[in-house]
């Protein structure tokens, strides 16, 4: 009756399976689909077939001469997921699952969306793989985000508007898992962060490693030595793991960047490991903002992509054990990031991302020219830019 | 004969059907719940199952979803609906009362804290639907300690290697699920649900109550007929006052038609055999 915690679905005290035995059987398929098939050389040829030449890989590692300047500190990397196919990095893990889900037979594939940046990978990937593909998406989010609803669709997917609860990111998930309960036998769930139940935070991880496999030969190429700080966002935080797991084992500081919204006071914010406590939603055991009697909250950033009360389970195991330093970063800081970074590089970041590059301001002027800082730019942001002339339009 | 302490060991004994009846507590109003839970168990209802309002409840449909809704905006909390046992003991109601909550709720409060505040108000048994056989082995202990009953689920998918699994840890009745998925009323009773109650009568001595879906006197009768223990019912009996959330009371009346029509399905079903 208990689970094998070395090789089990564990980070610590963090992760496991909290599912209803309805999904049990769906969960256990894929953990063996996934022992199965992906160390095969079919999968992983194929797998790396699309990356290279679907989604654009090897992805650069950019010294930002410019804002290393401004900063006056340690030398600045932006490892740029921004330019991989569709503008982030959250297709590295759709086209991985679809692949592994078409080899495991499943016919139908179902996703959630957020802001939409991962509804619109899964899509892609369905229609690159000859899919069907069915995304579930708050119906506050699909009036937010029209323009990525109608991408979705042209990439022939179903979207369903999710009416419940806040009718947002965790709504939709709620939703989505709901589906998976009933129709398991020939549909796989594309969840599209190192979040929910065993063994999705394991698999979504190893689809990101290449992130953090990439920049480290890219970093010891460029400059013989590894970085001494890597900087990535956090919101469920596959980009983060993606980037922080090459190097786990090697001295180099990991330091996650938390939406703080409107500041952890104002409590509207989504800051789930800063601000929030230990919990059980989703499949897995990590932290949620939530209220004393264990009711989750709404999260708020001005970042729809962090815009949830969960953290990926690993994150919370890599925080409880001191191994990555978890800080939070405004919404007014990460618009500045946003602004500074176009400014002075000519790239537009995903809000998302400026919270990492705000953070630099925090970090950088402290460390000496020697220091290499890398920082994770998970996405590019020109989705965001109608959000943000009607923002200052507003005001 | 064997003496029982738990209540909802009595209750099988006798080899009568059984109905359970699943309500979320304060929905849309605790005075609500408490006349509702009083009308049921007197027109055939033998067990509570009684509901936490949780902010995410992933294995309900959309009935129950917009019952934790109300409920929760009603100001209900865990704590109060646990005081909420305690009025219904008070109530002189004496019906087994099995608690279905997410273990979040469970986890927050400490689950010794909540087992044991259950056990004291009054309750018998509890279902945590997001806790399956891999991590329950925690709860477990608990239960055993304060002699609650913890309610194991199992659904047509469920293999027969798991199914024996939990076979062996299920106190009280097994949950079968009558269709893969959520809470919520279907027309028809899926052939997988026959079968898995096949299936679990072979192997296991323990009562069978099968639920999600179950909308009529037909149903009932038709799993009875089958060898099921008995049925739960939820989302059907929402569904009747939630088309008048302005006097949910007025509903009563159709409501313990219903449920005395279930009972009478179930007796019906026991009779065919």
């Amino acid at each position: 009756m208990t689970q094998n915690t070395e090789h089990g679905p564990y980070f610590g005290e963090f992760g496991g399976q909290f599912v209803a035995e309805t999904l049990m059987p769906a969960i256990k398929e894929l953990e063996d689909a996934y022992r199965d098939i992906t160390p095969n050389v079919s999968f992983r040829k194929k797998y790396h077939k699309y990356l290279t030449h679907l989604v654009g890989r090897p992805t650069p590692l950019y010294h930002a001469a410019r804002l290393t300047d401004d900063l006056g500190g340690a030398q600045v990397y932006l490892k740029r997921e921004d330019l991989c196919h569709l503008g982030a990095h959250k297709v590295n893990n759709t086209i991985g699952q679809v692949l592994l889900a078409k080899m495991m037979g499943k016919t139908r594939i179902i996703a959630e969306t957020g802001a939409g940046q991962h509804g619109v990978a899964t899509a892609a990937a369905c229609a690159a793989l000859g899919l069907e593909c069915v995304v579930y998406m708050g119906a506050v989010d699909i009036t937010r985000q029209k323009l990525n609803v109608y991408r979705m669709k042209l990439f022939g997917s179903e979207v369903v508007p999710v009416e419940s609860g806040s009718r947002t990111l965790k709504d939709a998930i709620n939703e989505a898992l709901r589906d998976y309960a009933a129709t398991s036998s020939t549909t796989h769930y594309v969840i599209g962060s190192v979040v929910g139940p065993h063994p999705y935070p394991t698999i979504v991880r190893d689809f990101q490693s290449v992130i953090g496999t990439e920049t480290r030969e890219q970093v010891i190429a460029e400059t013989g030595r590894l970085p001494t700080h890597i900087v990535a966002c956090v919101g469920g935080g596959s980009n983060a793991i993606g980037m922080f797991s090459a190097f786990i084992d090697d001295p180099v500081e990991l330091i996650g960047v938390e939406a703080g919204g409107k500041g952890i006071t104002s409590g509207m914010h989504g800051a789930s490991i800063t601000a929030g406590e230990p919990g059980v939603l989703h499949g897995q055991r990590s932290y949620f903002l939530q209220d004393s009697d264990g009711q989750i909250l709404e999260a708020h950033s001005i970042s729809a992509g962090l815009d949830y009360p969960g953290v990926g389970p690993e994150h919370a195991h890599l925080h409880a054990i001191g191994r990555v330093q978890y800080v939070s970063v405004t919404d007014d800081e990460a618009l500045a990031g946003f602004k500074k970074l176009s400014r002075l590089e000519g790239i537009i970041p995903a809000l998302e991302s400026a919270h990492a590059i705000a953070y630099l301001e925090e970090i950088v002027p402290s460390l000496s020219s020697d220091d290499i800082i890398v920082v994770c730019l998970s996405g590019r942001g020109d989705k965001d830019v109608s959000m943000i002339v009607e923002l200052e339009e507003g005001t | 004969m064997q003496s029982y302490s738990n209540q909802l060991d009595t209750l099988f004994v006798s080899g009568n059907p059984v109905f359970m009846a699943h309500t979320y507590f304060g929905d849309p109003s605790e005075e609500f719940s408490l006349r509702l839970i009083d009308s049921m168990t007197k027109n055939g209802v033998d067990i509570i199952e009684f509901g936490i309002p949780f902010s995410d409840p992933t294995s309900d449909g959309p009935v129950f979803q917009r019952a934790c809704k109300r409920a929760l905006e009603a100001g209900m909390t865990p704590r109060r609906a646990i005081q909420g046992i305690e009025r219904i003991r008070d109530m002189g109601i004496i019906a087994p009362v099995v608690v279905t909550s997410y273990y979040n709720i469970i986890h927050r409060m400490g689950a010794r804290d909540f087992i044991e505040q259950i056990a004291v108000s009054g309750a018998n048994g509890v279902i945590v639907p997001n806790l399956p056989l891999e991590e329950c082995s925690y709860v477990y202990e608990i239960t055993r300690e304060f002699d609650i009953h913890l309610i194991q689920i199992v659904s047509p998918s469920t293999s027969t290697a798991r199914l024996n699994g939990i076979l062996q840890v299920c106190q009280g009745f097994v949950y079968v699920t009558a269709v893969s998925g959520v809470t919520g009323t279907r027309d028809n009773v899926q052939t997988g649900t026959l079968g898995l109650v096949r299936r679990v009568k072979e192997l296991s001595s323990i009562p069978v109550l099968v639920g999600f879906g179950i909308s009529s006197e037909n149903h009932a009768q038709a799993l009875v007929e089958a060898g099921a223990d008995g049925v739960i019912v939820g989302s059907a009996i929402c569904k009747m006052y939630e088309g008048c959330l302005h006097d949910p009371f007025v509903s009563l009346n159709k409501i313990q038609e219903f449920v005395s029509a279930v009972k009478h399905g179930c007796v019906h079903g026991m009779n065919r055999r």
